[in-house]
């Protein structure tokens, strides 16, 4: 054993060229892996139809309120609305749609953009947007335009059940639907990260058939359980609002862009005896611990800014001229994601075995290298001036004399 | 018989389980009906134990999700209304077109569209075909006058941002001639919620008020303007109408002349389809101690509105207003001691229930069993008969779900009281307007067919189908086991007479005449049915003769009846009925005839008013059952048979139409107003309603009667 502990620095030092090679390679052939974060999308639906489902458009105007207030810009929202309760005749307020009966906040202003609406709400147009897979006449503003770097969070509400949820009162999206959906953008690198956030009856069931990695998902209840609303507005004769999703509206409230709250935070607010059900999370084979990921990971669009000594090259990737928001540069402990370079060189040396760090390190050697040692060394290598180097030599030889002669006595 | 024995050193044929349980239970039908005959019976008092809370099945209806928005404002509106109205009564009473014009003035200055709708009261004529027919507008009336007509006044409102594809119908009943203080009061609730749904935004639906000139009573009102709503007619008779009778038009010149560039219009006013209409009557006196509101929902020949429309009333009045909430009873019940022993026994039986299994609960209080029979009785009853118990009948014709709202309200004169009333009624309409409102389809999601034991529990037809499927059971199987025994027996009887010698060729020629002999049974069955449908028939001819008085008419009507009775037996059924004088056991094969097509007769009016069915059956099944020559009782003198004559005597008196009728008139009213007379009004009632239960009466039960009767007195 001790030979072995022994010998391991020295077997690192050997696996370390190997390493190097082979990741150099990964990095050429699959992009995927090593995928920055490039921006944030947002595809919220409402499912239902009907005056009475009135709540379930609320929750969707809400969710796309707030990831708007977020940092989500439009352009990168695909709200999609299956009826128009602000039109109805039965509303009371035409419209204008509210989700708390204080009616103190219209989510139905001006600057909503509906992208999808009506009967157009389909499970084929849904896994159409998911996939990428439209006909040509398809405008951009209606494609999900994502790629190996995005983030996406995909809202749902609606009515569910055991391993679907129910669409338009006609038709369902079954749970291998969306694991497939979701294979299936796997493969075409259109996400980076999936958050699937869904309030409906037996909301977790959905989630049974997920295996892609890099998904995450939460549902409003357990199977078995059903997803209650909040609150009824007596002066629309509505419920507004439904439970899970008021609750996290609730929490998003206490958030601006430059929070630091953790999706565990998020996960850990559900309260059972308020929601009258158990919201359930599934990792699956989503890597990052929930504690270091910030919410607005998903619900904003908040990019790792940078820092880079000469422009254009340290990381410079497709998009960098994108990287528009700003990260508060604490390093706090909830979030002690590496956010600048520095950070990164650190990881580099410490934790040198992980094929991620060795990555780092290689393109740390491609760009221009900061650490010290390697400037040292550029240094030595171009043996400018060979009398200081003699001098370096003489001084050097000073201790060496000094504990020659201490030993010799 | 040699064939028989070959036969029988054959291996037997295996026999399918099927045919094995049917032939085991052929075999033992009198126990078979027996125990299905009480356990029917037993089954029926059961139901009010397996009645289920009501519940709202639509979700789109959220009744009392929304506050009611009448205020105080609208309220004196309706009390405004209320005073005119009776003040008008006081000027001038002689014609009651001052009041429309009245309420049409409200309208207008509300900003809603009226007209008038002029009708002729139809005659209660009796047309045979037309019992099952839809209403149609084809019945050009030949002898109206000018002098009789009612005016109804309709103001609708156009749902401001609906498609005006639909209409919810309100319906006031007015009779402006003798109006009580009830009726302006419903008009005042009915105004005060019509001048809030000028106001509101959410409305989904067109509103129409109607006020249905009641003078010919409510339900013709109510009739003649759905008829001219949903089948317009495209005839000159309106503008003949016109020509004729001047002053009519003056009414409407007047208007048009008062109101000059309003939404006033001599034309007809539709709107969409109809979601549902509500029918509201206020009852002039109130004797509770507490206001109450009463729900009328039984259409012609028993068909029912949605339940979830009495849901969303009973919900909104009970949970809402405070009103308590009633359906009609049989008074005569509540007070009866054998039903609440009965309840009590039932009540022992649950709780002994739930010593052995905690979870089972079917236990309902002795009182409140009493009540729930009390209810069933009274809504079987009130379907049976198959008269509408409002003017809401009418639109159940039309497929629109309607029912009968009346508020009886503590009385007392106070102006308080009048406020709050139209407050509190108010209230509730503008709730069940706003629920039905909030629908998106027709009602189809609840019960439409249910007997209700109180106003918040009902029995599903899944469930009261058994104990009419088990009264019903065994006569299929009497039917099979008295024909078998009627061939076997005779079968028994020549085998043992005849000489061997000829045995083979008597055998065959008996068998096929033996099996053929059910024939002549049936041709008598057949002739009965068929004196039955004549019997029902003549009524039509006594009502052309005029100046007829009801008893005289009855009377007239037994007489014909018997006389054709006899004339078809002499015609048709004499020849072969003394060839079959002769033969033992005849009675045993008229009387499987007879339960066969009792069984035909009681599964088909199952289906068209099972209510019917189910009293016909509690009457008509042990009787056909228990049927058997009183000369072969007296014959045998046991107890048993002693005991049959007297259950044969019974029956055979309560099982005839006019004597139950009596006799079911007497138990609720006392025997001393009965009359004669009162019969033949009852009948005609039933046939002006076009009720399946006269047709029930006249081709299944009489027949079937005079069948039993005639096995009665068979001389064997």
């Amino acid at each position: 054993m001790d030979t072995f502990n022994n010998s391991k620095p020295v077997l690192h030092l050997l696996l370390l060229p190997c390493l190097l090679l082979y990741s150099s390679i990964a990095f050429s052939s699959s992009s995927v892996e090593a995928a920055m974060h490039t921006n944030n999308w947002a595809v919220l639906v409402c499912t239902s139809r009907f005056w009475f489902n009135y709540r379930h458009m609320a929750n969707t105007l809400s969710l796309y309120r707030t990831v708007k207030r977020l940092g989500i810009p439009d352009e990168r929202i695909i709200l999609m609305l299956a009826d128009d309760m602000a039109c109805n005749t039965r509303n009371k307020y035409p419209a204008q749609v509210f989700n708390n009966e204080n009616h103190r906040l219209n989510l139905y202003g001006d600057n909503v953009e509906v992208d999808y609406r009506g009967y157009e709400v389909t499970v084929e147009n849904f896994l159409r947007v998911l996939t990428g897979r439209h006909e040509t006449a398809v405008p951009r503003s209606k494609r999900l335009l994502s790629d190996e770097g995005s983030h996406i969070l995909l809202y749902m509400t609606g009515h569910g059940g055991d391993e679907f949820l129910k669409f338009q009162d006609s038709e369902e999206l079954q749970s291998h639907d969306l694991a497939d959906a979701v294979k299936q953008m796997k493969e075409k690198h259109r996400f980076k990260e999936l958050l699937i956030m869904v309030d409906t009856c037996q909301a977790a069931t959905l989630f049974n058939q997920l295996q892609s990695p890099g998904v995450l998902a939460i549902g409003s209840s357990m199977k078995g359980e059903n997803s209650y609303s909040h609150h009824l507005d007596s002066d629309v004769g509505v419920s507004v609002v439904d439970r899970f999703t008021y609750y996290t509206l609730a929490f998003f409230e206490r958030l601006n862009i430059y929070d630091n709250a953790s999706l565990s935070s998020l996960f850990s607010s559900y309260n059972p005896s308020w929601l009258m059900s158990t919201a359930y999370y599934r990792k699956g084979v989503y890597k990052r611990s929930l504690e270091e990921v910030p919410v607005t990971t998903f619900f904003g669009s908040v990019m790792e800014t940078i820092h880079t000594d000469a422009a254009y090259k340290a990381l410079s990737r497709r998009n960098s001229g994108r990287f528009e928001a700003q990260t508060s540069l604490d390093q706090s402990v909830y979030h002690p994601e590496r956010r600048t370079q520095m950070k990164v060189n650190d990881r580099d040396e410490t934790h040198n075995i992980n094929p991620e760090g060795n990555k780092q390190l290689l393109q740390g050697q491609e760009g221009a290298s900061k650490c010290p040692w390697n400037t040292f060394c550029n240094k030595f290598l171009k043996a400018e001036n060979v009398d200081s180097l003699v001098n370096y030599g003489l001084v050097a030889m000073v201790p060496f004399l000094v504990i020659s002669t201490w030993l010799v006595r | 018989m040699a064939e028989t024995r070959e036969k029988s050193h054959k291996p037997k044929p295996r026999v399918r389980p099927i045919v094995r349980l049917g032939i085991f239970l052929v075999s033992h039908s009198f126990l078979v009906s027996v125990v299905c005959c009480t356990s029917g019976v037993l089954a029926l008092f059961l139901l009010p134990v397996l009645a289920k809370n009501t519940y709202i099945s639509e979700n789109a209806l959220m009744p009392g999700s929304a506050s009611p928005m009448l205020s105080n404002q609208h309220v004196l509106d309706g009390n405004r209304l209320v005073k005119d109205l009776t003040n008008s009564n006081l000027k001038s009473s002689e014609t009651g077109i001052e009041s429309h014009k009245i309420i049409a003035q409200y309208m207008l200055d509300l900003g809603a569209e009226v007209s008038f709708h002029k009708f002729h009261p139809q005659m209660n004529q009796f047309h045979p075909l037309h019992f099952f027919s839809s209403p149609d507008s084809g019945k050009i009336q030949e002898n109206y006058s000018c002098s009789s007509y009612g005016i109804n006044t309709v103001g609708v409102i156009r749902a401001p941002r609906g498609d005006g594809k639909e209409a919810i119908v309100l319906v006031t009943p007015y009779n402006a001639l003798k109006s009580g203080f009830g009726e302006a009061l419903s008009l005042g609730i009915a105004y005060s919620v019509f001048s809030l749904l000028t106001q509101v935004t959410w409305l989904a639906k067109d509103i129409i008020w109607l006020v249905a000139d009641s003078q010919f009573g409510e339900y013709a009102a109510v009739s003649a303007w759905l008829r001219e709503y949903q089948t317009p007619k495209f005839s000159s008779l309106s503008t003949l109408n016109s020509e004729m009778c001047p002053d009519i038009n003056n009414l409407f010149e007047i208007k048009v002349h008062s109101v000059a560039g309003s939404k006033f219009s001599n034309s007809f006013r539709r709107a969409g389809t109809m979601a549902a209409a509500l029918v509201l009557k206020v009852r002039d006196q109130g004797e509770q101690f507490e206001d109450t509101i009463s729900i009328y929902a039984e259409a012609s020949n028993g068909q029912m509105p949605n339940l979830d429309l009495i849901n969303v009333v009973n919900y909104l009045a009970v949970h809402r207003q405070g009103l308590r909430v009633n359906v009609e009873k049989l008074r005569s019940l509540l007070n009866s001691s054998w039903l609440k022993s009965l309840g009590e026994i039932f009540e022992s039986l649950a709780k002994v229930a739930k010593t052995l299994n905690p979870k089972c609960k079917f236990g309902i209080p002795a009182t409140e069993y009493v009540e729930g029979t009390a209810t069933l009785a009274s809504s079987l009853y009130y379907q049976a008969l198959g008269v509408p118990t409002g003017p809401h009948g009418a639109f159940r014709d039309y497929q629109v779900d309607a029912i009968t709202l009346e508020i009886s309200p503590k009385f007392s004169l106070d102006k308080v009281w009048r406020n709050d009333i139209l407050l509190r009624g108010g209230r509730l309409i503008e709730g069940v307007i706003r629920s039905v409102n909030n629908l998106l389809e027709k009602f189809h999601q609840s019960f439409f067919l249910y007997l209700l034991t109180s106003p918040s529990k009902f029995v599903s037809v899944g469930v009261y189908m058994i104990a009419f499927a088990l009264l019903i059971a065994p006569l299929p199987m009497v039917a099979a086991s008295l024909y078998v025994d009627a061939n076997s027996s005779s079968n028994f009887l020549k085998g043992d007479s005849s000489t061997p010698s000829a045995v083979t060729d008597a055998a065959e020629h008996g068998i096929t005449i033996r099996s053929w002999k059910w024939l002549n049974s049936a041709k008598l069955v057949f002739i009965v049915h068929l004196w039955g449908a004549i019997v029902s028939l003549l009524p039509y001819f006594i009502c052309q003769i005029p100046d007829c008085s009801p008893t005289t008419s009855f009377v007239i009507w037994v007489l014909l009846s018997i006389l054709s009775l006899l004339i078809l037996n002499s015609v048709l059924a004499s020849p072969l009925a003394c060839v079959k004088a002769s033969q033992e056991k005849e009675w045993a094969l008229v009387k499987s005839v007879t339960i066969s097509s009792v069984f035909i007769g009681l599964g088909l009016m199952s289906v068209i008013n099972f209510a019917t069915a189910e009293i016909g059956a509690l009457v008509m099944v042990p009787m056909c059952l228990l049927a058997q020559p009183l000369k072969l009782d007296v014959r045998a003198g046991t107890l048993r048979s002693c005991c049959r004559i007297i259950c044969n005597l019974v029956l055979g008196h309560i099982a005839f139409p006019p004597a139950a009728f009596f006799l079911l008139k007497g138990m609720l009213d006392g025997f001393g107003s009965a009359n004669v007379g009162d019969f033949w009004m009852w009948v005609e009632s039933l046939w002006a309603w076009n009720s399946a239960t006269y047709l029930f009466i006249g081709m299944v039960q009489l027949p079937c009667w005079v069948l039993c009767v005639s096995i009665l007195f068979h001389s064997c």
